[in-house]
């Protein structure tokens, strides 16, 4: 690794110029906690690093009635911004669960969603709170739904010339909760993961939102399960039922972490715990 | 790919020729002979490099040297030494939180900032805190003592 | 010296530790030092066809390469004394090490292991040990006939350890009570991963610094590979940075020291936390089946075990650790009669080595297991089933050793007063000391 260019833009323009000008031949480069092993593990081998930590992308406050979240945000400043707290509690909640503390200091929210696992915990919660993500090029600049950004693991749809910019939350953000079963507590990747955002009217639910990681080769809305709450009053009955659909509409794998058989277990009880979390029915 | 990286290490500037690729670790234990932060996993598991940057914790092994640029970096070294050792490492080495020693220095970093964060922490902070440091001989009883020891506790 | 007794001391070393100035063998440098990466079998089990080095030597940064035929000794290490530095030929596991490329950084070292041209005829290997007892299994060991171990000239394969007469024990029994006991491989995984440095000094000899836990026993092993008698390796150890028995086996002082005599330059060859995790010795894998006879008052009469070891491709520390496990695996119980059939298996899986409580971990945890199903058939308090038949002094275990000085029933008692259980008086008054 001997002939690696590196770059690291102080603005946006300079970073979208670079990225239109090498195209393929750029990895762009935040926080490093998913990039930087895959270079020490010689899984990679970039041919140059563009740096966007000093783009000034590490903004958190509320416009037009959306959170917009810099994709230079770190998990730490998630975790800790209060109005991340006021306005979506949830965020801040799959944050603090992620990593640990080294690493929440460095990873950013945007490399968490351009990295496109399937297991990620910040993208899941943001699934469910419909989120979307700002992208510019030197061309111009468009907003994708996050539900239609992933297209594979690792595979999103943005162009090599793009730069993930912000990521939008509409606000309200609904009655919204996360739960995540790792290995262990701390320091862990997620076995499953959920997100579930809830629009309640009294003791009603107008509108759903469920998201589901780690169990298809994309981060999953599933929206057969969704439709079963509309209209309808929560309870543990439909809770069951609901988090069952949800996984159903999943196709977990076998590997190091889980089985798929213990992901359809868990995955059903981590949906169930999250739908009752953001319902505010106890247990 | 050769640069100049400029940053500040334990309070005195630094200036070295680094690779690109090359992480601050690299850096530290190889080209500055810093090797009080230790190379467990070079993939941001262990804790053992963890350094403090900017006053935030973070692991040596995951950040490419080059964005050090301009930065305060502080390693174990920086916190004290022999004769004038810093409360952390007096405690540690008190309370026996430390046997193979491979994770200690990452702990103390990381003890450190949590320290800085929150002076008198409980129990369950230490815990919460201390869960990205880990240590295979089993010290986290003594660790989280240690700590406490230095906070003057918190029941 | 009894002030110092049952009070705490700092560590001796300790100060170093805490300041982070003690030194691990990774943080040993020397000036002009090379960098070793190791090419390593692709597939379980195959033969070398083809080793080009080419293309490696034409990588920016490439030294040179190592390979079986550079080395001065023998070809062989282990405690066993069965397992190649470097196989050019017939593999046995992946990542077992064929050849290693030394580069003035790991970078370069790395991509001339990558431009290798190897071509290896991939054969069906065989991970199972019950599937390796098979007749038709793949051999493992190429030139032997089958995949157990031969603990004698004469072709011995089932350890036996015998104490009473189980056939008739087992008649007499009120209930049998069976079971199969799996236990998968463990990694230490020491926060050090495997490393090592070596150089001719100043006075001409090979020295190594080395994080071994047993330095005399490994610089036996290793002057046989160089060709060099003991006074002329400097075998340097001390700092340990987490072993648990993953340091008993050499990954890396054999290969670091070879390279330094072929290159005559300071040489460091560590493992990735990954190659460390996948390619180093683990604590094996474990089967078990137990019969025991018990009565119908809680006194286990008969205890009959098959045990079951895996070895890995190699022997590692496992015929051995197949004996050892079999002493201990009736557990800390006073059982008349007791017969114990041991076997050492090879599979395509990596050499099993020691690890914490080597072996005898391996059969007490499933003894005592078998322990609580006993209890539950019985319908009896798994503590007084324990109690009843844990050793007192002057009992007998099953190679007929004479236990003295027991403190199981102390141990338990303390352990439930630890964990808050209340244990009935007729249990608190048993002792050790008598039956």
């Amino acid at each position: 690794m001997e002939n690696v260019g590196y770059f690291a833009p102080s603005d946006v323009g300079q970073a979208l110029e670079l990225l239109a000008e090498q195209g393929s031949k750029a990895t762009v480069l935040a926080g490093g906690t998913d990039l930087v092993p895959a270079i020490n593990y010689y899984s990679l081998w970039p041919e140059n690093l563009i740096f966007i930590g000093a783009l000034g992308l590490d903004y958190i406050k509320e416009e037009g009635g959306k959170l917009l979240i810099g994709s230079g945000a770190t998990w730490t400043q998630i975790l800790e911004d209060p109005l991340v707290a006021e306005k979506a509690p949830a965020l801040a909640q799959a944050a603090r669960q992620g990593g640990s503390v080294a690493t929440r200091n460095a990873g950013t929210v945007g490399g968490n969603l351009a990295n496109a696992s399937p297991a990620a915990d910040l993208t899941v919660i943001l699934l469910a709170l419909e989120a979307e993500v700002l992208l510019k090029s030197s061309a111009g600049k468009r907003t994708v739904a996050l539900k239609d950004f992933f297209t594979g693991p690792g595979e999103t749809v943005m162009n090599d010339d793009e730069l993930l910019m912000e990521v939008q939350i509409p606000l309200p953000a609904g009655s919204a909760a996360f739960q995540k079963l790792g290995r262990r507590k701390a320091m862990t990747l997620s076995v499953v993961n959920a997100g579930v955002k809830l629009n309640l009217d009294g003791d009603t639910c107008s509108g759903a939102c469920i998201a589901l990681g780690a169990m298809a080769p994309t981060p999953l809305r599933c929206s057969a399960a969704e439709e079963m709450l509309v209209g309808k009053k929560l309870d543990a009955a439909l809770i069951a039922e609901c988090a069952a659909a949800a996984v159903a509409a999943g196709s977990p794998i076998d590997d190091q972490r889980a089985s798929a058989w213990y992901r359809t277990k868990a995955g059903t009880a981590i949906v169930a715990r999250a739908l009752a979390q953001a319902a505010g029915i106890g247990g | 790919m050769k640069s100049i990286l400029s940053f500040s290490l334990n309070g005195a500037p630094v200036e070295v020729l680094v690779k690109t690729t090359d992480t601050l670790l690299d850096v530290l234990r190889e080209s500055l002979g810093y090797t009080g932060a230790k190379r467990g996993c070079d993939a941001g598991d262990c804790g053992a490099c963890t350094v403090i940057v900017d006053g935030l914790a973070i692991r040596a092994c995951l950040a490419i040297a080059l964005t050090m640029s301009g930065k305060e970096v502080v390693t174990i070294e920086g916190l004290g030494k022999q004769g004038d050792l810093h409360p952390l490492q007096k405690a540690f080495h008190q309370h026996g939180a430390h046997q193979c020693g491979f994770c200690t220095s990452g702990m103390i970093v990381s003890a450190k900032t949590l320290l800085d964060k929150i002076p008198n922490p409980s129990q369950d902070e230490i815990v919460e805190y201390m869960s990205g440091n880990i240590c295979r001989c089993g010290t986290y009883v003594e660790v989280a003592e240690a700590i406490q020891a230095v906070s003057g506790g918190k029941e | 010296m009894t002030e110092y007794v049952g009070k705490p001391m700092p560590r001796y070393q300790g100060l170093g530790e805490v300041t982070g100035t003690a030194t691990y063998v990774d943080d040993v440098q020397y000036p002009g030092m090379l960098y070793v990466k190791v090419l390593r079998s692709p597939v379980a089990r195959g033969t070398v066809k083809g080793l080009d080095f080419s293309d490696t030597l034409k990588v920016p940064g490439v030294v040179g390469v190592l390979t079986a035929d550079d080395i001065p000794g023998v070809n062989i290490y282990g405690v066993y004394g069965d397992q190649l530095v470097l196989n050019p030929q017939d593999l046995r596991y992946k990542g077992e090490p064929i050849a290693a490329v030394v580069g003035r950084d790991e970078d370069a070292a790395q991509a001339g292991v990558e431009a290798v041209k190897l071509d290896v005829e991939e054969l069906t290997p065989v991970f199972d040990m019950f599937e390796a007892m098979k007749p038709d299994a793949p051999i493992v060991r190429p030139g032997t006939t089958s995949n157990l171990f031969e603990y004698d000239e004469q072709g011995t394969t089932t350890r036996i350890i015998k104490l009473g007469d189980v056939e008739a024990g087992l008649k007499e029994a009120d209930h049998i009570v069976e079971g199969r006991y799996i236990e998968a491989i463990q990694d230490h995984a020491a926060m050090e991963p495997q490393v090592s440095v070596a150089l001719i000094d100043d006075a001409g000899r090979l020295t190594i610094h080395t994080h071994s836990q047993c330095l005399n026993y490994h610089l036996a092993q290793l002057c046989p590979v160089f060709g060099l008698s003991q006074s002329k390796i400097n075998y340097l150890g001390g700092r340990v940075g987490g072993g648990y028995g993953g340091k008993n086996e050499i990954n890396c002082d054999h290969i670091a020291g070879l390279a330094a005599l072929k290159f005559c330059a300071p040489v460091k060859y560590r493992l990735t936390r990954q190659e460390d995790l996948a390619y180093t010795g683990k604590r094996g894998a474990w089967v078990f089946d137990y019969k025991t006879g018990v009565m119908n008052d809680g006194r286990i009469v008969a205890s009959h075990i098959k045990e079951y070891h895996d070895s890995g491709a190699y022997c590692g520390f496992s015929p051995y650790g197949t004996e050892k496990c079999g002493m201990f695996a009736s557990g800390p119980y006073n059982i008349p009669n007791i017969l114990i059939e041991a076997n050492t298996i090879f599979t395509n899986r990596y050499p099993s080595i020691s690890m914490r409580g080597y072996s005898v971990l391996n059969g007490q945890v499933a003894a005592d297991v078998q322990m609580s199903r006993i209890a539950e058939k019985l319908g009896m308090d798994p503590w007084e089933l324990r109690f009843i038949n844990a050793w007192r002094d002057g009992d007998m275990g099953a190679s007929r050793y004479v236990v003295d000085g027991v403190g199981a029933l102390e141990a338990m008692k303390r352990a439930a007063g630890m964990a808050g259980i209340e244990l009935p008086d007729k249990l608190l008054q048993m002792s050790s000391r008598s039956r």
